[in-house]
């Protein structure tokens, strides 16, 4: 029983980072219908700046607002910088081509992933190093008894859910979280409304970079910070954005809880080693029996 | 008034439009007619932005608008309906209208309410399904839907692309008489581009017949009904 | 001209254009130190993954992360059979396309139907996960450790012919036939019928769904087709000496990539130039590093971020890589 509530709750928190970066990529899937390669890139660099602000004796709170703002910025440039320019052109021939102008994309943010990893590796000299967390990873205890809940668990459940909470306002309440919706359904009309599609896209491009920003600074108390580290979680979000259906948010957010709760039952009765096994197995089993996800619509996917 | 001169909208160096020029009259019903393939959908899309002129102007009274980019066009004025009854239909039929007001926003909070309150007076059965899917909607609800949407802008020109396409007569006969109602009463300007030339015919000031992306008769609507044998080489009937 | 005078003549190209292959690596091998002799026996391997890409990504349009992992499977392949079976090398190598080939159907099969982002990160993930596969199942695929396999000594028949020889050209010696067939295989593809079917279903797949083509089926069998060639080209690599996780990590899967993708993913030409960079990058960059004193921790992150750098420049300049830039210079000197 108790090895049960450990991987349940353990894989609530990690499936709250999960779903935030799966949250991530389908934020700019759907709006730019490009998958983020260097996501997980830009949010490793992001933590390492919060890293050296902590060196430099800043506050936690304070490096992590920082971290934040600058995974926004990072996000922003990208498209505006790169993305962007890459998709606009329509002379290139090879542009021309209907795959070609999904693939390019890919490269193009492969391309990011491998700069930043190693602007990393130069900056910060590429050692694993461990990042704080303003909780204590001990178990809670009331009385005499060991829960089987951590507070950094809690910690952790507790921003993913406010995030959540306050993205969800954002997108059904307000009139920006509107236009975002209707310029991923479809530019066209949202276009004819007034509304600037190209600056709506560069705000998903944010509002992703610092999504996953955020996972970076909560994963890596765990797991230590290299320019590598975060590699395995882009691998899983992209997983969980797949098993939800890349097109719905909601089925992002349900997919990242799914594969925290797979990971960490794996880990639990298992063996770590067979963690990678179990998520190639649950997403090819997720692309052979519902292709769409659980969430998404076999009629918006993209082509 | 929208004056346009010599506009040329080319598809990989096929020629969609090649050299219209026509003017709309302020307050009137403009009517452009023409077979499958004579450049009218282009000649609606190039002037709201979606397709860019290779050369040629067009005009809304002294404001250039050629270049412009379709978000600015819309923000001057100008609102077009596509083909197609063009609805997001994952979104409610609420979020529909208030996505066409959205940027009014903040300039002019006030009267996107009552611009708001007026299209769901114009069209009921919308304000009773606002919160479902617009997806759900029949054709001819979607149509009254894609119209409220561009009306909540508040735009001095309205551009509807083929409202009558693939509805029954008598629905797209209501619509039509909707917009021929809203146009008498309020001043709005309209170009209606519809293959239907007799639909369109009976309720427009003026018509314009298009074919093969050039402008081959300019006439009041009155006699362009009248002329039977433009009909027949044109049209087909 | 008539359909089979066509197909003559393109036969009759790729074989010449592989035989010019096959002996410009040869004579280039005449000039070189071991050092660089293994080198060009690791571009002669690595170009056939390459060429992989190109008929994968370049012909058809799909996206494969994971060719590096595809390469691992052939190479294990290969590796347990000469190891446990005791079969001959050469009959491993061939072996070895068809065991891919065969894990290649059954992953095209998951991913085909999807557009391209779904491939990328699907086999991404399968870049990532192989490796784990290898340790699980250690008393079968011996762990990290790996297996040991080399390509033994030159026969007695060929030094007798052509006098004593390193073994780093007999490495070359074993590799390149396969390289030069496998250059003649691509080329011979991508010109025919098949190759135009492929094309069509790359540049707009409704329109070639409408000229009656099978989308799916056409993009599985490419893909089968690319996976039989990488997992070959993995074969071959891990005669190198050894077969294990390390020889076949992410990264790998990537830096090929890199190369299909600089040299330009739609020309052949330009898979040989992308993976005679890639190999000789490092090593330019190395000399530079030492030459100015760069400290280490810095110049070991330069590859890396000279790739980096050279994907994105390839992608923001001229998508169509090195290749595309040529004809495009080419074409303006006509006019």
């Amino acid at each position: 029983m108790t090895s049960f509530l450990t991987a349940f709750f353990s894989g609530t928190a990690q499936g709250a980072i999960y779903a935030l970066v799966s949250l991530g990529l389908v934020l700019v899937w759907r709006g730019a219908g490009i998958v983020n390669f260097a996501q997980m890139g830009q949010a490793m660099f992001t933590t390492y700046i919060a890293s050296q602000l902590i060196q430099h004796s800043y506050s936690y709170w304070s490096a992590f607002v920082i971290a934040l703002i600058s995974g926004a910025a990072l996000g922003a440039l990208v498209d505006l910088g790169l993305m962007r320019p890459l998709t606009s052109r329509k002379n290139s021939q090879l542009l021309n081509s209907q795959s070609m102008r999904t693939t390019i994309p890919v490269i193009a943010s492969l391309g990011i992933l491998g700069v930043l990893k190693a602007l990393a590796g130069i900056f910060w000299a590429g050692e694993e190093r461990g990042f704080p967390s303003p909780v204590a990873p001990n178990a809670i205890k009331i009385g005499s008894t060991n829960l089987a809940i951590t507070g950094f668990d809690l910690f952790v459940i507790g921003v993913v859910f406010l995030t959540l909470v306050l993205t969800t306002i954002f997108f059904t309440k307000t009139g920006m979280g509107l236009a975002m919706r209707a310029s991923a359904l479809n530019p066209e009309v949202t276009r004819l409304s007034g509304i600037k599609v190209g600056s709506v896209r560069t705000l998903g491009w944010a509002i992703s970079g610092t999504a996953s920003s955020l996972a970076g600074l909560l994963v890596t108390p765990r797991t230590n910070l290299s320019p590598n580290t975060l590699d395995l979680l882009l691998i899983v979000g992209f997983t969980a954005a797949v098993v939800g259906g890349l097109t719905s948010l909601a089925g992002s957010v349900l997919g990242g809880f799914i594969l925290g709760y797979v990971i960490s039952f794996v880990n639990v009765y298992s063996a770590p080693e067979n963690v990678f096994i179990a998520i190639l197995i649950f997403l090819l089993l997720a692309l052979f029996i519902r292709p769409q996800g659980i969430l998404g619509s076999k009629e918006v996917r993209r082509v | 008034m929208l004056a346009i001169s010599n506009l040329v909208t080319e598809f990989a160096s096929v020629k969609a439009l090649n050299g219209v020029s026509f003017q709309a009259k302020p307050g009137l019903i403009t009517t452009v007619i023409g077979a499958n393939g004579a450049g009218k959908s282009t000649l609606l899309r190039t002037i709201s932005g979606l397709e860019r002129a290779s050369s040629g102007s067009i005009k809304w009274f002294d404001q250039e608008l050629t270049h412009k980019s379709v978000e600015s066009i819309v923000r001057s004025g100008i609102a077009q309906v596509p083909e197609g009854h063009a609805v997001i239909s994952q979104l409610s039929v609420g979020e529909n209208i208030e996505l066409g007001g959205l940027f009014r926003k903040r300039i002019a909070r006030g009267d996107l309410a009552i611009a708001t309150k007026e299209v769901y007076e114009l069209f009921p059965i919308l304000y009773e399904r606002r919160n479902e899917a617009a997806g759900s909607l029949s054709g001819g609800e979607r149509q009254m839907l894609a119209i409220s949407r561009a009306l909540v802008s508040r735009p001095k020109l309205l551009l509807l692309d083929e409202p009558s396409l693939g509805l029954a007569p008598l629905i797209s006969a209501q619509i039509i008489s909707i917009v021929n109602d809203l146009c008498r009463a309020t001043g709005l300007t309209v170009l209606l581009v519809e293959q239907n030339a007799n639909t369109a015919l009976a309720v427009a000031d003026h018509g314009i017949l298009l074919a093969l992306g050039k402008v081959v008769a300019d006439l009041p609507a009155k006699e362009m009904i009248a002329d039977s044998s433009l009909r027949a080489a044109y049209l087909g009937y | 001209m008539s359909k089979r005078r066509e197909h003559k003549i393109i036969g009759l190209r790729s074989t010449l254009l592989s035989i010019a292959l096959f002996l410009f690596f040869i004579l280039l091998s005449q000039q070189f130190d071991p050092y660089n002799q293994s080198q060009l026996a690791n571009i002669a391997t690595l170009l056939i993954a390459v060429l992989s890409i190109t008929l994968l990504t370049g012909a058809s349009g799909q996206i494969s992360l994971g060719q590096g992992a595809i390469m691992a499977v052939g190479g294990y392949g290969s590796a347990l059979l000469v190891t446990r079976l005791g079969f001959s090398m050469w009959i491993s190598f061939i072996l070895a396309i068809f065991i891919s080939a065969l894990f290649g159907l059954f992953l095209g099969l998951a991913a085909a139907r999807l557009s391209g982002p779904y491939l990328a990160g699907t086999t991404l993930v399968m870049a990532l996960a192989i490796p784990s596969i290898a340790v699980r199942f250690e008393s079968f695929f011996s762990g990290d450790v790996g297996l040991s396999v080399d390509y033994g000594m030159p026969p007695v028949w060929l030094t007798n012919l052509v006098g004593e020889i390193s073994i780093e050209e007999w490495s070359l010696y074993v590799v390149l036939p396969f390289t030069a067939a496998a250059l003649f295989a691509v080329l011979n593809l991508s010109n025919t019928r098949t190759g135009r079917t492929w094309r069509a279903v790359r540049d707009n797949e409704v329109s070639a769904a409408l000229s009656g083509i099978n989308i799916q089926r056409t993009k599985v069998i490419v893909f089968v087709c690319a996976s039989g060639l990488a997992g070959l080209a993995g074969a071959l690599y891990g005669f190198r000496g050894l077969v294990a996780p390390s020889v076949y990590p992410t990264d790998l899967s990537l830096t090929l990539l890199t190369a299909a993708v600089i040299g330009g993913l739609r020309s052949i030409g330009g898979a040989i130039f992308g993976t005679f960079a890639i190999v000789f990058l490092p090593d330019l960059i190395e000399k530079i590093t030492k030459n100015l004193a760069i400290p280490e921790t810095i110049g070991n992150y330069l590859p890396a971020l000279t790739i980096g750098t050279l994907l994105l420049l390839t992608v923001i300049l001229n998508p169509r890589g090195a290749a595309g830039a040529l004809e495009h210079i080419r074409h303006r000197k006509k006019h």
